[in-house]
C-alpha cells in the first residue's frame, strides 16, 4: 500500500505530465493546486477521516488530473485559436491575390504555398484541419467561381486539406512520441 | 437531474465565481466551498475545474490575484476588480430577468 503523502505527490506529477504535454506547465499552477489539496486533506481529517482516505478524497474531490489538463487547455488555447484562424485567412487570399496576378503562372509554388500554409497552421496546434484547410484554400476557387463560373478550381482544395491532415497526423505523432518517453 | 444542474452550471460559474468573491478576497479553496456552502450542496463541482476559470476570468481583467506569504502556507488569493465588479452587476441583472421569466412560465 502506497504512503499517504505519495498519493498527493503522484497526483501532481500526473498534472504536470498532463500540463507539460499540452504545453501548459506552470509551476504557480502547480503549486495552487498542492495548496488545494492539503488543505483539503487538512479538512477531512479534520472531518474524522484516516490520512490515506483523506487524501484519497481529496483527490477524488479535485477530479482526474487529464480533465483538470483539458481543462485549462480549453481556456488558455481558445484565443491561439482564433489568430491561427485569421492567419489561414490571411495567406489563404494572399496566395489568391497572387494566383490573380496576370503575370503569375507558378502552379507548383502556389500548390506548395497552399500545402505548407494549412500542414504548418495544423502543426502549430489547429484542431480542426478541415477547417484550416477551407480558410487557406477556398479563396481561389471563389474567386474563379465568382469571375467565370468555372468550378474546375476547386481541385485546389486538395493540396490545403493534404497539408492541414498531414500536419494534423504530425502533431499526434509528436504528442504520442512525447507521451511514450 | 445531478448531470443537468452540472450543465447548467458551467454556463454560469463565470457569475457564480465573482459572486462569490464579491464579499472579499479569497484563495480557490475557500471559493469551492463557499460554492457549496451557498448553495445548500447543490453545486458540488470537481474542485479542480474551478482554478481555469479562475485564471481565465484573471486574464479577462474580471479578477486579480497575488500570493500571500503570511500564513503558513503560500496562498494565491483572488479578488474583483472594478471591470469584475460592472461585469458582475450586468450577469446578475440579466439572470434575475431571466429567472422571472422563467419562474413565470412554469408556475401553476
Amino acid at each position: 500500500m502506497k504512503p499517504a503523502e505519495d498519493r498527493i505527490r503522484n497526483y501532481l506529477r500526473s498534472l504536470e505530465h498532463a500540463l507539460w504535454l499540452r504545453g501548459l506547465e506552470d509551476a504557480d499552477t502547480l503549486a495552487e493546486v498542492e495548496n488545494h489539496l492539503r488543505e483539503s486533506v487538512e479538512q477531512e481529517l479534520e472531518r474524522g477521516l484516516g490520512p490515506e482516505e483523506a487524501e484519497r478524497e481529496a483527490i477524488r474531490r479535485f477530479g482526474p488530473a487529464r480533465r483538470i489538463a483539458a481543462d485549462f487547455e480549453k481556456e488558455r488555447i481558445a484565443p491561439m485559436q482564433k489568430v491561427l484562424l485569421i492567419l489561414a485567412v490571411l495567406s489563404g487570399l494572399f496566395l489568391a491575390y497572387l494566383d490573380s496576378r496576370p503575370g503569375w503562372d507558378a502552379t507548383g509554388i502556389l500548390a506548395g504555398g497552399l500545402l505548407l500554409s494549412a500542414g504548418l497552421l495544423t502543426l502549430l496546434g489547429y484542431r480542426r484541419p478541415w477547417l484550416i484547410a477551407l480558410a487557406v484554400g477556398v479563396w481561389i476557387p471563389l474567386h474563379d467561381i465568382f469571375l467565370t463560373h468555372d468550378f474546375t478550381m476547386l481541385f485546389v482544395l486538395l493540396f490545403p486539406f493534404a497539408g492541414a491532415y498531414l500536419g494534423w497526423a504530425a502533431r499526434l505523432g509528436a504528442r504520442k512520441m512525447l507521451h511514450l518517453t | 437531474m445531478g448531470a443537468m444542474i452540472g450543465e447548467a452550471l458551467k454556463g454560469h460559474l463565470d457569475m457564480l465565481l465573482l459572486a462569490v468573491l464579491e464579499k472579499g478576497p479569497a484563495h480557490g479553496y475557500a471559493v469551492i466551498c463557499s460554492l457549496r456552502e451557498r448553495s445548500g450542496g447543490t453545486f458540488d463541482l470537481p474542485e479542480g475545474t474551478i482554478y481555469p476559470a479562475l485564471h481565465r476570468l484573471e486574464n479577462q481583467g474580471l479578477l486579480a490575484s497575488n500570493w500571500d506569504e503570511a500564513g503558513p502556507r503560500r496562498r494565491r488569493m483572488y479578488e474583483l476588480t472594478a471591470r469584475g465588479v460592472e461585469a458582475l452587476a450586468r450577469s446578475r441583472g440579466e439572470w434575475q430577468r431571466f429567472a422571472r421569466a422563467i419562474d413565470s412560465t412554469v408556475a401553476r
